[in-house]
């Protein structure tokens, strides 16, 4: 390794702190599209195994409210960490859209970016599969 | 080798002002946009809305590169083009996606209602339609290649396949559905204006698959009735020496194996019922009409108007003798 490039790393322990800082935001990026694929997997199986096998044991209607109360639920987690990015991308603060230069600080409000706008379009993933729940009462 | 000149511009392009005469095509008895039913009207609705939506999203998008390569083909601010993205690239789909959703996921219960009318069981062969009415009673009666429906209620449709898929479709009426061997499907249809439409297979089954066609006539609800009791009758006796010698031809020839004609010895279930071939619409799944000469062609060569049809030619029959059983056959009324 040339020897210039080493002198110029002068906190090796914060880059270490930066980086598992930085694997866990990369974690809670797929936090929104993984809520997303369990509600759209819940709701499907629940509704498939219910119109297969009990829909003359029980009202649909019980089985609508919970998974819509599911839905309401999964929407605000989804919410909040979308707002959570938003705060990590602090593009009020700094006014910086894309984030180009690759350091460090860049990398962590990127991924803030990133995880915004996962955490958008899995709430509207949501929503959009929730609309067959609110708009078709019945097995057909 | 002289180069060969180039072709002068055509001067037919003022033809191209004719092309909306096409349209006309759009008119006739097998067509989706002029709907005969519930389910063809909002199918055809749908249609609409599609069109014309995408024909405006297309004059937008076309508008909006104009506008950016040659009213302003300057960079633009940053402002704008984040606004652009915001709002043409999620909210503008985003809304547009979920009214679309909305509106399809509102009609489809109105397509899928159940029948309170007759319940008819369609099982498609290659290349034509065995068709059974299911009576309240319990009897059923069994005809072929023409589906008749009474107006103004929804008939229910189990639908069944011999050997390979076909798919069941009257664009007049509604939408199409599937025929798989071994699976009943089912669907239903509110025809709404009688008359007389066409269906057609619309899954490839074959090489007589275009062939594959019936006609379906929706009636007033008591010519319905009255139809359908005719259609549950035995066949009518021949009227005549002809259509006599025909009856005898037809048994001699071993018809009866594969075709049944009720009331007589003929019984045979392979090929399609004729107990009233003479009252229908058309020949072989659409393929003829129901004139003597029609009968006559079809018996001495099925095969030449339906490459593939399991039915052998009968062109050893002499000429008098094919008469004789195309008689007899139209007056199966």
């Amino acid at each position: 390794m040339d020897r210039s490039d080493h002198d110029r790393q002068p906190h090796p322990r914060e880059d270490e702190h930066e980086f598992a800082e930085e694997r866990e935001s990369l974690w809670r990026i797929t936090l929104g599209p993984t809520i997303w694929a369990f509600h759209f997997a819940i709701s499907y199986a629940a509704v498939s195994v219910y119109c297969f096998r009990f829909e003359r044991m029980f009202e649909m209607g019980w089985l609508r409210a919970g998974l819509i109360a599911m839905t309401l639920a999964m929407l605000v987690a989804i919410a909040w960490i979308g707002w959570r990015a938003f705060l990590r991308w602090d593009v009020r603060g700094t006014g910086e859209f894309s984030n180009p230069e690759g350091s460090a600080e860049d990398r962590h409000q990127f991924l803030g970016h990133a995880g915004f706008l996962l955490a958008l379009v899995s709430f509207i993933g949501v929503v959009y599969d929730t609309l067959p729940l609110i708009l078709l009462g019945s097995c057909r | 080798m002289t180069p060969t000149p180039r072709p002068a511009r055509p001067r037919y392009r003022h033809a191209l002002w004719l092309a909306p005469l096409l349209l006309a095509a759009c008119e006739g008895r097998q067509s989706a946009l002029v709907p005969a039913g519930e389910d063809a009207r909002i199918l055809g609705d749908l249609f609409w809305v599609m069109l014309i939506g995408a024909v405006l999203l297309w004059i937008g998008m076309n508008g909006l590169f104009y506008w950016a390569t040659r009213r302003s083909p300057a960079p633009h601010s940053q402002t704008l083009a984040n606004w652009l993205v915001i709002i043409g690239g999620i909210l503008f789909p985003t809304v547009t996606l979920g009214a679309l959703l909305v509106y399809g996921l509102s009609i489809m219960p109105d397509l899928r209602a159940t029948g309170d009318g007759p319940v008819i069981r369609v099982t498609g062969e290659q290349w034509w339609w065995r068709v059974e009415y299911e009576r309240a009673d319990g009897t059923t009666v069994t005809t072929a290649n023409e589906i008749r429906l009474p107006a103004g209620v929804r008939s229910t449709f189990l639908l069944d396949s011999k050997k390979v898929i076909h798919s069941f479709w009257v664009p007049s009426l509604g939408g199409k559905m599937d025929m798989f061997p071994g699976r009943v499907t089912e669907m239903t249809l509110g025809p709404e204006r009688p008359g007389i439409y066409r269906g057609q297979c619309a899954e490839f089954c074959g090489e007589s698959h275009a062939w594959m066609a019936f006609e379906a006539e929706v009636m007033e609800p008591e010519d319905f009735d009255a139809w359908l009791e005719a259609e549950a009758a035995d066949a009518m006796p021949p009227e005549g020496d002809l259509a006599q010698r025909g009856a005898a031809l037809f048994l001699a020839q071993g018809c009866g194996a594969c075709h049944a004609v009720r009331g007589t010895p003929a019984v045979g279930r392979v090929g399609p019922d004729l107990t009233h071939v003479g009252s229908r619409h058309s020949l072989a799944a659409g393929r003829l009409g129901t004139s003597a000469e029609d009968f006559v062609r079809w018996v001495a060569n099925p095969g030449a108007w339906k490459p593939g049809a399991e039915m052998p030619a009968y062109a050893h029959l002499s000429d008098a003798q094919l008469a004789a059983i195309a008689a007899y056959l139209e007056g199966l009324e």
